[in-house]
C-alpha cells in the first residue's frame, strides 16, 4: 500500500512538471495560429479601407445614338415638283454621343455635366451643381435644361425616345440660371413644381428668338415655371403646365421691351394592360411675342407679322412586355402624330403635319434597335413680298434604322 | 427709379412668398397610408416606367445607385421617400 501511494506521489509530481509545459506547447500553438488570423485580418482591413466608399463619388453614364436615315423630298411649286433623295450612314441629323458625368459630394451636392458630341459639332447639353436643401427642395444652378414641358428634359434623349427623330418645334430650352424643384405627397397625389430664373432670349432681326448665353442683352430675366401633377396613386398618369417669360429686346433699343410669352402642356399616362403596356405622351405649347418691327431682306424695308408659333404631338406605344414569349415581351410599336405652324408672313413660316411610325426592339432596358419611318407634309406660308414662295409644299420622307444605348 | 424699385421690391416680395409658401406646404403635406405602404420595388416599378424602362438592379453597384438616385430624383422630381425606398431596392 505504502509503495503504491509513493508510486502516485512521484507521478503527480511528474505531471505537476509536465503539465504546465503541455499548456505552454499548446499556447504557443494558439498564439502561432491567432497570429496568422491577425495578419490576415489586417491585410483585409487594408484591403477594405482601400475600397471604402468615401464622401464623394465620380461616375460616367452617357448615350449613344447611330443610325441610317434614307429620305425623299418632293417640293410642289406652280404645279412643277422637284425630287431630292439622300441617304446617310451614320443618320448625321441624330447621330449623338454624349458621356454624362455625375459627381457626388456626400448626400446633397450633385454635380452633373452631360458634354455631347453631334453631326454640329461639340456642344454642351448641361453643366450644373444642385444641391439637396432639404425633403422636396432641390436648388440648382449653372447651364439648365429649362422646365418647359415636360419632353426636353425627361424624354429628348435617343434611349427613351420611341421615335428616331424628335417632334417638330419644341423649343430649345437650354440657359445659364438659378432653378428651384421638388416633388411632394399630398395624400395620394403627388405634386411637383420646377421654377427656374435665367439670362433669357434675346429676338433676332427675322423675329426667331435664341438664348443669348452668358452675356445677357438686357436686365431683365427670363422665368420658366412648370407644375406638374400626378393625380393617380400609382403616379401613371402625370399632367404638367409650363410657363416662359421674359423680355428678349436688346437693351436700349426700341424694341427693348418686347415681350415672349411661351405656354406649354404636357401629358404622359403609362398603364400596364397585362400583357401589354401602353403608353401615350404629348405636349402642346404655343410662343407668343409683342409686335416688332422686321426688317425685309428683298427691299430693307420695314415689315411686321404676328410672331405667334404653335406646336404639338402625341403618341402612342404598344409593348406586350408581359408576355411569357422572350422574343415578343421585347417587341414595341409606336405612333406619333405632330403639327407644328410658325407664323405666316415671317420668313420662317410654315404649316407642318408629320406622322412617325415606329418598330422597335429592346435588347436590354436600356439598348434598342429601332425602324421608323416619318413623313412631314410642310405648306410655305412666307409672304411674297418677303421673297417667299407662299403655298409651296414639301413632302419629306423618311425611312431609319437607328440603335441607341444608355452607357 | 422709385418704380424700378419699387417693382423689385414686389416681385422681390411676391418670391419670398411663394418660396416661403412652397417650404410650409411641402412640410405640412402627408402622404396617405396606402403610399407609406408602398416597397421599395413597388416604387421603382411604378416611377421609373413614366419615362423609360425599368432598370435592372445588376446595372450599377450600391455607390453608384446612391448618386444615379440623386440624378433621378431631380429629372423625375421624386419625393425624398421615394427615392430612398427606390434606391434602398436597387442597392439589394
Amino acid at each position: 500500500m505504502n509503495i503504491l501511494t509513493k508510486q502516485i506521489q512521484r507521478l503527480s509530481v511528474v505531471c505537476l512538471f509536465l503539465l504546465p509545459s503541455t499548456i505552454t506547447s499548446a499556447q504557443n500553438q494558439t498564439t502561432v495560429v491567432d497570429s496568422a488570423l491577425l495578419d490576415r485580418v489586417n491585410s483585409l482591413e487594408q484591403q477594405a479601407n482601400y475600397i471604402k466608399p468615401g464622401d464623394s463619388h465620380l461616375m460616367i453614364v452617357g448615350l449613344l445614338t447611330v443610325g441610317y436615315v434614307s429620305n425623299k423630298t418632293t417640293v410642289t411649286y406652280n404645279g412643277s415638283s422637284e425630287v431630292s433623295k439622300t441617304n446617310s450612314v451614320g443618320d448625321a441629323d441624330h447621330f449623338e454621343f454624349s458621356p454624362m458625368f455625375l459627381w457626388r459630394h456626400g448626400k446633397r451636392f450633385l454635380l452633373e455635366f452631360e458634354p455631347s458630341f453631334t453631326a454640329g459639332g461639340l456642344s454642351v447639353n448641361w453643366a450644373t451643381v444642385s444641391y439637396f436643401a432639404t425633403p422636396g427642395v432641390i436648388l440648382r444652378g449653372g447651364y439648365l435644361v429649362l422646365p418647359f414641358g415636360a419632353y426636353n428634359k425627361r424624354l429628348a434623349a435617343g434611349w427613351i425616345n420611341k421615335f428616331a427623330s424628335d417632334p417638330e418645334g419644341i423649343p430649345e430650352s437650354s440657359d445659364f440660371g438659378v432653378e428651384a424643384e421638388g416633388g411632394l405627397q399630398a395624400g395620394t397625389m403627388k405634386w411637383s413644381y420646377d421654377f427656374a430664373i435665367s439670362n433669357g432670349m434675346q429676338l433676332k432681326p427675322d423675329g426667331t428668338t435664341e438664348f443669348v448665353g452668358l452675356t445677357d442683352n438686357n436686365r431683365n430675366k427670363l422665368f420658366t415655371g412648370r407644375i406638374g401633377w400626378l393625380p393617380l396613386s400609382n403616379s401613371s398618369l402625370e399632367l404638367g403646365a409650363s410657363i416662359m417669360t421674359g423680355k428678349v429686346g436688346d437693351v436700349g433699343t426700341k424694341f427693348q421691351n418686347a415681350n415672349a410669352n411661351l405656354f406649354a402642356l404636357d401629358l404622359n399616362l403609362v398603364e400596364n394592360f397585362s400583357p401589354f403596356q401602353v403608353n401615350i405622351k404629348g405636349q402642346y405649347s404655343e410662343a407668343k411675342l409683342d409686335h416688332a418691327a422686321y426688317m425685309n431682306p428683298v427691299d430693307s424695308s420695314s415689315y411686321t407679322f404676328n410672331n405667334h408659333t404653335k406646336t404639338g404631338y402625341i403618341m402612342a406605344a404598344v409593348r406586350p412586355m408581359f408576355s411569357k414569349n422572350n422574343i415578343v415581351k421585347n417587341f414595341e410599336l409606336a405612333a406619333r402624330y405632330g403639327n407644328y405652324t410658325t407664323p405666316s408672313n415671317s420668313l420662317w413660316g410654315t404649316k407642318d403635319n408629320s406622322l412617325a411610325v415606329s418598330l422597335n426592339y429592346w435588347i436590354n432596358w436600356r439598348t434598342v434597335v429601332r425602324c421608323s419611318y416619318e413623313a412631314i407634309k410642310g405648306t410655305n406660308t412666307v409672304s411674297s413680298k418677303l421673297g417667299g414662295n407662299t403655298g409651296e409644299v414639301t413632302k419629306s420622307n423618311s425611312t431609319y434604322i437607328q440603335f441607341c444605348i444608355e452607357l | 427709379m422709385k418704380i424700378i424699385n419699387n417693382k423689385k421690391f414686389t416681385v422681390l416680395s411676391l418670391l419670398i412668398l411663394v418660396i416661403g409658401s412652397m417650404i410650409v406646404l411641402l412640410n405640412s403635406c402627408t402622404a396617405s397610408q396606402k403610399i407609406t405602404m408602398k416597397s421599395g420595388a413597388q416604387l421603382w416599378g411604378e416611377n421609373c416606367q413614366r419615362c423609360h424602362n425599368t432598370p435592372s438592379p445588376s446595372t450599377f453597384s450600391p455607390e453608384q445607385w446612391e448618386t444615379v438616385g440623386m440624378h433621378m430624383q431631380s429629372r423625375a422630381l421624386l419625393t425624398d421617400t421615394e427615392r430612398d425606398k427606390i434606391v434602398a431596392f436597387l442597392k439589394q
